[in-house]
């Protein structure tokens, strides 16, 4: 069993001191250092890293601004683009997408794209580059349920349209998960802030505390006057394990990472052990942040082996780096407890009985292999489903099973006029794939309404 | 086998164990610096300008220096408001005087500049009994503090000829006048210098030039105290004016004088370059005042293989014979036209090639976007190679020739 070695694409190695202080561990790159990346750049024809993005960034363009010192240029581009640009430039795994594409990869090491975006967006920020143009408002008014990167994105892009639109947002604070779940070393606090700030400056009207979950919730909107409706409220339930209910020391992955950004002294895990069920991103995420919390042994167990770990590789590397212990491979099956209260895991390795099928119905212990470790502190991170507000809207919404709706190409629902994206239907993806499918949204919704206009 | 070819040149009657030399330049400022010059390899100095204090007293401007980038490439040249030395005249000889008893067999050459007649003749007296082997005239500086010397003089004809004249009057050495390249056709100058009994000449100094400019407070660069002035640029930038000013001065049957060539040396390559264009001798400043006297190592270390690979006997053999081929361009036989072959194994699919021959070309490569490969429109290439120029992988586009009397070609219509 081997960790990937291959030089992953934080091109600085961070330091674990900022992650236990909770800071940025991708730092801006300085003048020289852009200067110098940019300029490796090969300026493709029909760029393949514009492609490669979900949400149209176009890294091609920006990079180009960038290398010919158009830098408020650059920041314009990202922002008229990617209503999420600051926080893209921190979280996207751009190994998988526009660095991935990147031509010059053929001859060398990929243009660090995140680390110009990050360059360009805090360029504009600190010169202060014009707010985004106001929305217009004489094209109808529409409804978007939820406020995270798949309703920002469908928000700005009918707002460019001229758009009157209005997100109801149940939390207090607009951002989604980018807002309430990535922990602060990932995504600065800075950044959602900034990608809400310019989402305002478009005229879009963000009502907080506003729940929209009744089962009369559609049609009250539609009398309301909006003429169309988007759906972004994305999967806001954790599974859990039957095995840990009803112990007071195991939670869900959402509801750790949010109390560790923002009620920390609520949570106590100095020299504990803490396990992580899980092998994905937020598993990982959940792991470092129990580390920067001061947790003793924090333990990452999946199913899945080292090899198959659904995290990226760079969050991997950012585990071993933070002493991480991986049992991948392992399944827990016993809970050693003081009442409620967990006090050590027992488990055993496992296989798979079909390959491939990473199921934990497919998972096979091996005899021999047992082991216990003492735990005092469980998260849960093995995925999540679309909230209860889903089944509440209105019975006729057809969903694929647990929640996911399904939408056509327009990421139109079943139900006319009523549009969705981002989590919700992609059952869980990217900032950047969530953003992309709002703005596609967008642009069924403003076909779907002129079409309507012209039948009419 | 041979593993050192035999570098050695004869120059104005004078034997240097190799052609690499130090201009005259704060690379020789004082003894001190050309001793470990000579001890890195150069076989000879050309030893920063003297004057004469009594005529005019130096000043050296600061910030004296800039840079110009490109992009992330820095320092591709260099510009410079140095004067000749700031040194007492007694100082300097002293200097030499030292150089010639400690390093005798290297080869020590005194630049010198005069503002009066006869400070022309006291310098070349002077250097001459401190142990000069060879003098070189300065009548190129092109940003002497002072109105009637440096690239002023070397503008013009008469004053070349006469200070030349004067100084050959005055002492028995050789005598190299070094010419200016801020004129259009320096084969003038070099003929008054002949005239004047000029036993070689040197090209090119420095190319009055701007950089840069601080657009915040609209100042040139170097900024000296809010003001600036078009100064001498050198470096790597300047190297494609100065072989063109050599072969010029070698290809010319009325000069027929041996040629130091100067500007832009930092490689083996660089100094093949200018020898193949018919330089003899060779002076670098520029580069060793970005990488330091080292860099001669690998002059000689390069220059040596490439001989002993050719079995080169003499650096004879080989100088001058690029210069040979230089015809006026309507010499060209246009008959022969070529086309470009771009290897699809070695594309990386950036379109570099397919928007340059776009927007800056005939519009003759094609780019596929589904398998991102370029490919070549035989029809409608004119064969300027411009995508060649601009592909990333240096190998993957070359060309082929096209007979035109037996093939129709897009150049020819």
């Amino acid at each position: 069993m081997k960790i990937p070695q291959k030089s992953f694409n934080m091109r600085k190695a961070f330091d674990p001191d900022k992650i236990t202080q909770f800071q940025s561990m991708r730092e801006s790159l300085t003048l020289q250092s852009t200067i110098k990346e940019s300029n490796r750049c090969l300026l493709c024809f029909d760029a393949p890293c514009s492609d490669g993005c979900p949400a149209g960034t176009d890294p091609g363009k920006f990079i180009r601004q960038i290398k010919f010192y158009n830098y408020k240029g650059a920041a314009r581009t990202i922002r008229n683009n990617n209503i999420l640009g600051s926080v893209c430039a921190f979280v996207c795994p751009v190994e998988k997408l526009c660095e991935k594409a990147c031509s010059i990869k053929a001859l060398e090491d990929p243009i660090n794209i995140s680390g110009l975006q990050r360059f360009a967006i805090e360029y504009g920020k600190r010169f202060q580059i014009e707010p985004l143009r106001k929305s217009k408002k004489d094209q109808g008014k529409i409804a978007v349920i939820g406020c995270g990167p798949a309703g920002m994105g469908c928000a700005s892009e009918l707002a460019k349209m001229d758009y009157d639109v209005t997100i109801f947002e149940r939390e207090d604070k607009a951002g989604g998960v980018p807002k309430w779940n990535i922990p602060e070393f990932r995504l600065p606090v800075e950044a959602i802030a900034y990608d809400v700030e310019n989402l305002l400056s478009m005229g879009v009207n963000i009502r907080l505390n506003t729940s929209v979950e009744n089962n009369e919730a559609i049609s009250m909107l539609f009398a309301e006057g909006y003429e169309a409706i988007f759906i972004s409220t994305g999967l806001s339930v954790a599974f859990k394990i039957d095995l840990f209910d009803n112990y007071i020391n195991a939670v869900d992955y959402i509801a750790f990472l949010r109390t560790v950004k923002f009620d920390r002294e609520k949570i106590d895990l100095k020299n504990k052990n803490v396990a992580v069920i899980g092998g994905g991103s937020v598993a990982i995420d959940s792991a470092v942040s129990a580390k920067a919390c001061g947790a003793g042994k924090v333990y990452l167990i999946s199913l899945e082996h080292l090899d198959e770990l659904p995290a990226d590789r760079d969050e991997i590397e950012l585990a071993r780096k933070m002493n991480i212990t991986f049992k991948a491979g392992c399944q827990i099956n016993e809970v050693v407890a003081n009442e409620k209260t967990i006090t050590g895991l027992k488990g055993t390795e496992v296989e798979w009985i079909e390959p491939g099928n990473f199921s934990p119905t497919n998972a096979r212990k091996i005899e021999g292999t047992s082991f216990g470790i003492n735990i005092d502190f469980v998260v849960q991170a093995i995925g999540t489903k679309p909230g209860y507000e889903i089944v509440r809207f209105k019975k006729s919404l057809k969903t694929k099973g647990k929640g996911i709706v399904e939408v056509s190409d327009f990421f139109e629902t079943n139900i006319e006029g009523v549009f969705a994206g981002g989590d919700v239907v992609n059952a869980g993806s990217t900032v950047v794939q969530a953003v992309g499918e709002g703005k596609k949204a967008a642009l069924g919704i403003d076909i779907y309404l002129k079409n309507r206009g012209k039948k009419a | 086998m041979k593993t050192q070819a035999d570098l050695s040149i004869e120059f104005c009657g004078v034997r240097f164990e190799n052609p690499f030399c130090l201009s005259s330049s704060p690379v020789g400022n004082h003894a001190e610096m050309c001793a470990r010059a000579y001890d890195a390899g150069w076989s000879g100095i050309v030893y920063k300008t003297l004057g004469l204090e009594k005529s005019f007293k130096v000043v050296i401007p600061s910030p004296r220096l800039n840079a110009l980038n490109v992009f992330d490439k820095r320092f591709i040249g260099l510009q410079n408001a140095e004067q000749i030395t700031d040194r007492p005249i007694k100082d300097n000889i002293k200097d030499l005087v030292w150089l010639k008893k400690n390093y005798p067999q290297k080869v020590l050459i005194s630049s010198i500049m005069g503002f009066e007649d006869k400070d022309w003749a006291e310098l070349a007296k002077m250097s001459e009994d401190a142990g000069a082997d060879i003098l070189e005239l300065n009548f190129s500086c092109p940003q002497m503090a002072h109105k009637t010397a440096g690239h002023r003089t070397g503008q013009d004809f008469h004053a070349v000829e006469a200070f030349t004249e004067i100084v050959k009057k005055s002492c028995k050495i050789p005598v190299i006048a070094k010419m200016t390249p801020n004129i259009t056709d320096m084969i003038p100058v070099a003929l008054a210098a002949k005239r004047g009994g000029a036993d070689a000449i040197s090209a090119i100094n420095t190319i009055r030039a701007i950089t840069d400019i601080d657009i915040n407070n609209f100042t040139p660069l170097p900024n000296i105290h809010g003001h600036s002035s078009p100064t001498g640029f050198s470096g790597p930038s300047v190297k494609p004016v100065a072989m063109r000013f050599v072969s010029e001065l070698y290809n010319s049957k009325a000069i027929n004088l041996p040629v130091s060539a100067i500007g832009g040396i930092e490689t083996w390559i660089d100094a093949l370059h200018f020898l193949l264009l018919g330089a003899t001798n060779l002076q670098v400043t520029t580069g060793i005042m970005r990488y330091g006297y080292r860099i001669v190592e690998d002059m000689i270390e390069g220059l040596s293989d490439y001989m002993i690979e050719r079995n080169i006997q003499s650096l004879t053999q080989i100088i001058g014979k690029a210069a040979q081929k230089i015809v006026d361009p309507s010499e060209f036989n246009t008959r022969f036209q070529v086309v470009s072959v771009v290897d699809e194994a070695k594309c990386i699919g950036c379109g570099q090639c397919y928007i340059s021959c776009q927007d800056g070309a005939n519009q003759a490569m094609k780019f596929d976007k589904q398998s991102r490969k370029a490919s070549v429109d035989e029809e409608r290439c004119v064969g300027c190679m411009l995508c060649k120029l601009v592909c990333p992988v240096w190998d993957c586009i070359t060309h082929k020739e096209v007979d035109t009397a037996k093939v129709r070609h897009a150049a020819i219509f």
